[in-house]
């Protein structure tokens, strides 16, 4: 055992540059959790620095032209450098590879080239904060970012450069999926995070590109003048629209489709039970793949666009519902008179199935055209996207961090505070958000960095509960960093939950450096609870 | 994918003669005017060529049929998009004529009515814009 346990892929081979130019997919993961992570914080600050704007009335603090910057280099970081990547980058590249039972992913290069154009895209977006920051709004709607002053053109740029590493990552899945199986790996009995992996690769492979070239014609129309999106040199400013959510809804099923990859992998461990309806699950992912690709319109009810086409937006928009309840209740059926414990990452998901909920509900509510007309760029909406974003997508984040930390990093964290940190995480959320669904509803417009005096209680409300979210969820990053110390190192056969997909039967914790020994041989399907006992192992 | 098909220089050759004699149609067909249907005509003779040197010259004819696929779903997103966004366009003018046209100075919009700055003084015909300065101070 003690020679095992010097042989994981964490502390061989040794050396800053082992690191830099890894192969390896399970090193790329830590390196794009690590960039995540660090993106996230400063998103986070960025937010809570709004918060505390938004607490009374007035310009307190901020200006108006630094609350645009704030407000846009917070949706910009969140989405395109921390959410969209970190996911399927971060536990996409450590788990996808193990759970086939293949060594790597297809293309180890190309694996990490993608970080790196990542990395570039990245530093694109830093060297636009700190020359000045930009105030479009993440969306960059025309004609105010052809004409802005700040920085669009950068901000921009990186977001087209981290568009390819979107793609190739996107790719790079597919073709392992494909090609990588062990055999006897057949669709049906892979576990359902690859089939998650796999529509959200469809999506970023179709639907990239299309935001790369959006990008590129609004820096067009802004250095040559090109008349694409401006009326007077021939252009349509609604077209701009169009091109911006013809990728930027399907990018959000690039965020959410890896969260539910993984709320399907820690239900059913965490209740001990096979999961309900596998292949309904399996196939609602790839029609909301596909439906995601014809909705888009819904973002613009108010921009102008024909009444016709509002009418087919919203009609199909109600279809999206359809394969989101499907998981929704299948997730619910798997608990039903299953053996569920609470342990943090069960909690997570818990919180997750309640927020998410609420979110796509709303959703809903906003695909109603005549009640987008009131709605539309209130505070509404901005209380949906951070239900479905922040308590679906992130939620499921941690959650699965949590599951899988004693898988990748071979400790456990300290359950108590994890679980704490949850409830902090549950509590502060809706505390911040939920009056904004009330906000919206009573007119506050969203961007704005004062208001009038009547909403001055509901926002600081608001504001004081995103305290409790950001400090909570700063601690429980810190309570996973602390398991790190060198006392804390748990048995390589550990199997605290007793999962049974490859990556938890077959490797040690941490994986060995070619993820297995010997070549794995598939004994049962991911969730057999009826058929195997797979006992929790937990040693020090 | 385990075969590798070579294809013979023969074929080659010949697409890229069809090649040249379409680009001639293409040349050709432009001295004719077909009136709405030029773009379709021009459109579907480029679609053609496009369609031979992705099935030879990529070879998506011999590959694997998952290429083919992949590369066929790629053309029917390019194809909803375009749709999709038409029936936007399209059909603006259906409740509000007014918005049926992008919005410039020669828009059936101004047509219809005496043209006025934003705060509703009459404006000469050269446009908006030559007002801007001076209008300011209302
Ligand atoms: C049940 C499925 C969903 C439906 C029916 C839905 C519907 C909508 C609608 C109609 C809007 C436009 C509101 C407006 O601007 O007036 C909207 C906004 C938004 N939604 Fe959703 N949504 C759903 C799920 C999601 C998911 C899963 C995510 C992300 C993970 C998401 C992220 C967003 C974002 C980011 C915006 C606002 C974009 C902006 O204007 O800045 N939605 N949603
Ligand atoms: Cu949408």
């Amino acid at each position: 055992m003690a020679e095992n346990q010097k042989q994981n892929y964490l502390t061989h081979p040794k050396g800053i540059m082992s690191w830099l130019l890894t192969l390896d997919h399970k090193r790329i993961g830590l390196m794009y959790l690590l960039g995540g992570i660090i993106f996230f914080f400063l998103g986070g600050l960025l937010a809570l620095g709004m918060r505390l704007e938004l607490a009374a009335p007035g310009n307190d603090f901020m200006s108006n032209e630094t609350y645009n910057n704030v407000y846009t280099l917070h949706g910009a970081i969140m989405i395109f450098l921390f959410i969209i990547p970190a996911i399927p980058g971060a536990l996409g590249n450590m788990l996808l590879p193990l759970m086939l039972g293949a060594k790597d992913v297809a293309f180890p290069r190309l694996n990490l080239a993608s970080f790196y154009i990542y990395t570039l895209g990245a530093l694109f977006v830093v060297y636009t904060i700190i020359s000045g920051g930009v105030d479009t709004g993440w969306t960059f709607y025309t004609p105010y970012s052809t004409t802005s002053t700040s920085n669009v053109i950068p901000m921009t740029m990186g977001i087209f450069i981290i568009g390819f590493s979107s793609i190739l990552t996107g790719l790079n899945f597919i073709a392992t999926i494909h090609k990588m199986r062990i055999p006897g790996l057949t669709w049906y009995k892979l576990p359902l995070f690859v089939w998650a992996l796999y529509g959200t690769s469809l999506v970023q492979i179709t639907a990239t590109p299309v935001i790369a070239i959006t990008m590129v014609l609004l820096i067009l129309e802004r250095l040559l003048g090109i008349g694409i999106f401006d009326p007077a040199l021939g252009g349509d400013p609604v077209l701009y629209q169009h091109f911006f959510w013809f990728y930027s809804h399907p990018a959000v099923y690039i965020m959410i489709l890896p969260a539910f990859g993984i709320i399907s992998e820690i239900i059913p461990v965490h209740s001990r039970k096979k999961i309900w309806g596998y292949k309904f699950i399996a196939f609602s992912t790839l029609s909301i793949a596909f439906i995601g690709f014809l909705v888009w319109g819904h973002h613009m009810f108010t921009s102008g666009q024909s009444v016709f086409s509002q009418i087919v937006f919203s009609f199909i928009t109600y279809f999206v519902g359809i394969p989101t309840g499907v998981k929704i209740f299948s997730w619910i059926l798997t608990m039903y008179k299953g053996q569920v414990s609470f342990t943090p990452p069960m909690l997570y998901a818990l919180s997750f199935l309640f927020l998410f909920t609420i979110g796509g509900l709303t959703g809903i509510f906003l695909g109603a055209v005549a009640l987008d007309i009131h709605l539309h760029d209130t505070y509404f909406v901005v209380a949906h996207f951070h239900y479905v974003m922040q308590g679906g997508t992130i939620i499921a984040f941690l959650g699965g961090l949590h599951h899988w930390w004693p898988k990748t990093m071979g400790t456990m964290y300290n359950q108590t505070v994890a679980s704490i940190c949850c409830l902090g995480v549950f509590l502060g959320f809706n505390g911040t958000f939920f009056p904004q669904f009330l906000l919206g509803l009573r007119g506050m417009p969203r961007r704005y960095a004062t208001y009038d005096p009547q909403y001055a209680e509901l926002h600081n409300y608001s504001s004081f509960w995103s305290g409790i979210l950001g400090l909570s969820i700063f601690i429980a990053i810190m309570n996973l960093l602390w398991s790190l110390r060198k006392s804390n190192k748990l048995d390589p056969g550990t199997n605290p939950w007793g999962a049974m997909t490859l990556e938890w039967t077959h490797t040690s914790s941490p994986p060995h450096p070619h993820n297995f020994e010997k070549d794995p041989v598939l004994e049962h399907g991911p969730y057999d609870y009826d058929k195997v006992v797979v006992e929790p192992t937990f040693k020090k | 994918m385990s075969e590798h098909h070579i294809t013979p220089l023969k074929t080659y050759l010949v697409i890229a003669g069809a090649l040249f004699c379409l680009t001639a149609v293409t040349v050709w067909v432009s001295y004719f005017d077909f009136g709405s249907f030029n773009i379709i005509i021009a459109m579907g003779v480029a679609t053609f060529k496009a369609t031979l040197v992705a099935l030879f010259f990529m070879h998506l004819l011999w590959d694997d049929k998952k290429n083919l696929t992949m590369f066929i779903m790629s053309l029917m997103f390019l194809g909803i998009f375009i749709t999709v966004t038409l029936l936007d366009t399209g059909f603006r003018g259906g409740v509000n004529p007014e918005v049926e046209y992008p919005i410039n100075k020669r828009a059936a919009f101004y047509d219809s009515l005496p043209l006025t700055d934003t705060h509703g003084n009459p404006v000469d015909e050269h446009g908006i814009d030559s007002h801007e300065g001076d209008e300011d101070h209302h």
